[in-house]
């Protein structure tokens, strides 16, 4: 198969290859007796050129007529299915569908090759980001799709949580309609910007207050850093694709106890500093705050 | 800018300006913190002339944290008005040298090394009163905090271990009618102005 691929490859290069001389052909007869042939014996000249082309030429006819006949021939006349139909559309605009759909075939095919591919190697190491069951003998109830929800319901669970904590307060920003990013303010601690993706969070970043509100740079202080980092294991932890809303929530409830973070001792130590820092963990469960390396 | 603490540190009998800065640095630089630079912190004060009726103050002080701005607080007596200006305030001052004059042998400053310790900015200053040695100020930053009620604490905690037990347990005075507002430059100028008016009372070294 591949070998059939690469003869076909060439046959065509030197399809190409006997196209464009025989066009040099061409060009050089219209073209005809030129001040380049000089003024002596020029007609001479004229047919010696043109017959070095003509050889050229016939050298390209050998080339190509040896690479076809290695080639194979195909069994029987190739099967489109449906796509054959194509063939009868007679819109200008729609007579390109049939190499599209070639493309999409291929991609869908990638995309197939990778996902099994990652399906064993997340299986080997399940993270709770992705399914935990993999095997499509027992298909569970078919989800609800987290990544493509209308915007409105995005739009009330924000509100909804705006409403739980009132220290937190919640702006909302659509660059990437319809998923929103929002900024929560905890008390004057800090901020932090989280981005959705349908009704996921998809990244969150950890700021002061007078820092920018870009998604990509991290704060200037090691303090926000850290909770930074946390935030994404917490975000992970709490990920949880049959019940998006509770994720959220959950996440959100965790986050909430940051409004602490300098005014609180470590758990397990007593003591508000350890390497300069904080406690900048919280408890998953009990929300209780603890050092790096105290928890 | 983060909540600031500015705290006297003892000179012990015997020991000299430069040496407990020598002391401090070695402290410091065995918690690990790096040195970023020098800074300086200086205060000139006028007053005015007795054609103006009664007599105000203004006290001017630079910040080489705020190296752009002038920061001035004027005392009339029944009030105390901060100012943050730009460069040309100092020459305005000079014009103004007929009402306002600069009171004699007054000029202090603060300077010595600064350094970067986590997120903590720390700043050690040899007090002088017109080159004259008077003490030393030890300057602590928490960068990413700006509520000085939220992290006093942690500040202590940071401050007495690197200091030892002559840090109080409770916030400068100035800071502590201002625990849950929001910090800012002008307020580290007070805390040093507040400093800077203790060691012109005290003749000789304040220990
Ligand atoms: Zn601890």
């Amino acid at each position: 198969m591949e070998r059939d691929l690469e003869q076909l490859h060439s046959a065509l290069n030197y399809l190409k290859v006997l196209r464009s001389n025989v066009g040099q052909v061409f060009e050089t007869v219209s073209n005809g007796l030129g001040a380049n042939h000089g003024e002596e014996g020029k007609e001479n000249k004229f047919m010696i050129e043109l017959q070095e082309l003509l050889t050229t030429v016939n050298n390209n006819l050998r080339d190509i007529e040896t690479t076809v006949s290695n080639l194979t021939t195909p069994t029987g006349p190739f099967n489109l299915g449906n796509t054959s139909y194509l063939s009868q559309e007679t819109t200008q605009e729609r007579q390109a569908l049939y190499s599209q759909l070639v493309n999409s075939y291929r991609w869908t095919d990638k995309v197939r090759d990778y996902s099994s591919l990652a399906g064993n190697i997340l299986a080997t190491n399940s993270v709770s980001k992705t399914y935990k069951t993999l095997s499509t003998t027992k298909r569970r109830k078919t989800q609800t799709s987290n990544h493509n929800v209308p915007p409105e319901v995005i739009e009330s669970l924000i509100t909804s949580i705006d409403r739980l904590f009132p220290d937190v307060t919640i702006t909302a920003s659509r660059p990437f309609a319809p998923n929103p990013i929002i900024q929560a303010s905890l008390g004057r601690v800090l901020k932090s910007i989280i981005a959705f993706k349908g009704l996921m969070i998809e990244w969150v970043v950890v700021k002061a207050h007078s820092e920018s509100n870009d998604l990509w740079t991290e704060s200037r202080y090691r303090v926000l850093r850290k909770v930074t980092e946390n935030c994404h294991a917490a975000m992970c932890h709490f990920h949880s694709p049959t019940m998006p809303e509770l994720a959220v929530r959950s996440f959100m409830h965790w986050f909430h106890s940051y409004n602490t973070l300098f005014s609180s001792p470590c758990k397990r130590c007593g003591n508000y500093l350890h390497s300069n820092l904080p406690p900048t963990w919280r408890d998953l469960r009990t929300l209780e705050p603890y050092h790096e390396d105290c928890k | 800018m983060g909540v600031t603490v500015l705290q006297q540190f003892p000179i012990v009998e015997n020991r000299t300006g430069p040496l407990t800065i020598d002391l401090l640095t070695k402290r410091i630089s065995a918690l690990g913190a790096t040195q970023q630079g020098q800074f300086l912190v200086d205060c000139e004060t006028f007053t005015s002339i007795q054609q103006l009726g009664h007599q105000r103050t203004v006290h001017v002080l630079h910040n080489s944290e705020q190296p752009a701005t002038v920061f001035s607080i004027l005392e009339t007596g029944t009030k105390t008005i901060p100012l943050a200006t730009d460069g040309l305030f100092d020459l305005l001052m000079t014009k103004m040298n007929n009402f306002y004059t600069a009171k004699k042998q007054t000029k202090v400053e603060s300077k010595g090394p600064r350094f970067e310790i986590g997120d903590f900015l720390v700043k050690l200053g040899s007090v002088t009163i017109t080159q004259n040695f008077k003490g030393v100020l030890v300057e602590v930053e928490y960068k990413p905090c700006v509520v000085p009620a939220m992290c006093w604490e942690l500040m202590r905690e940071f401050l007495q271990g690197f200091l030892g037990s002559s840090v109080p347990n409770t916030p400068p005075a100035y800071l502590q009618n201002r625990m849950q507002e929001i910090y800012t430059p002008i307020d580290t100028i007070h805390q040093y102005l507040e400093q800077f008016t203790m060691y012109r009372k005290s003749p000789g070294m304040r220990t």
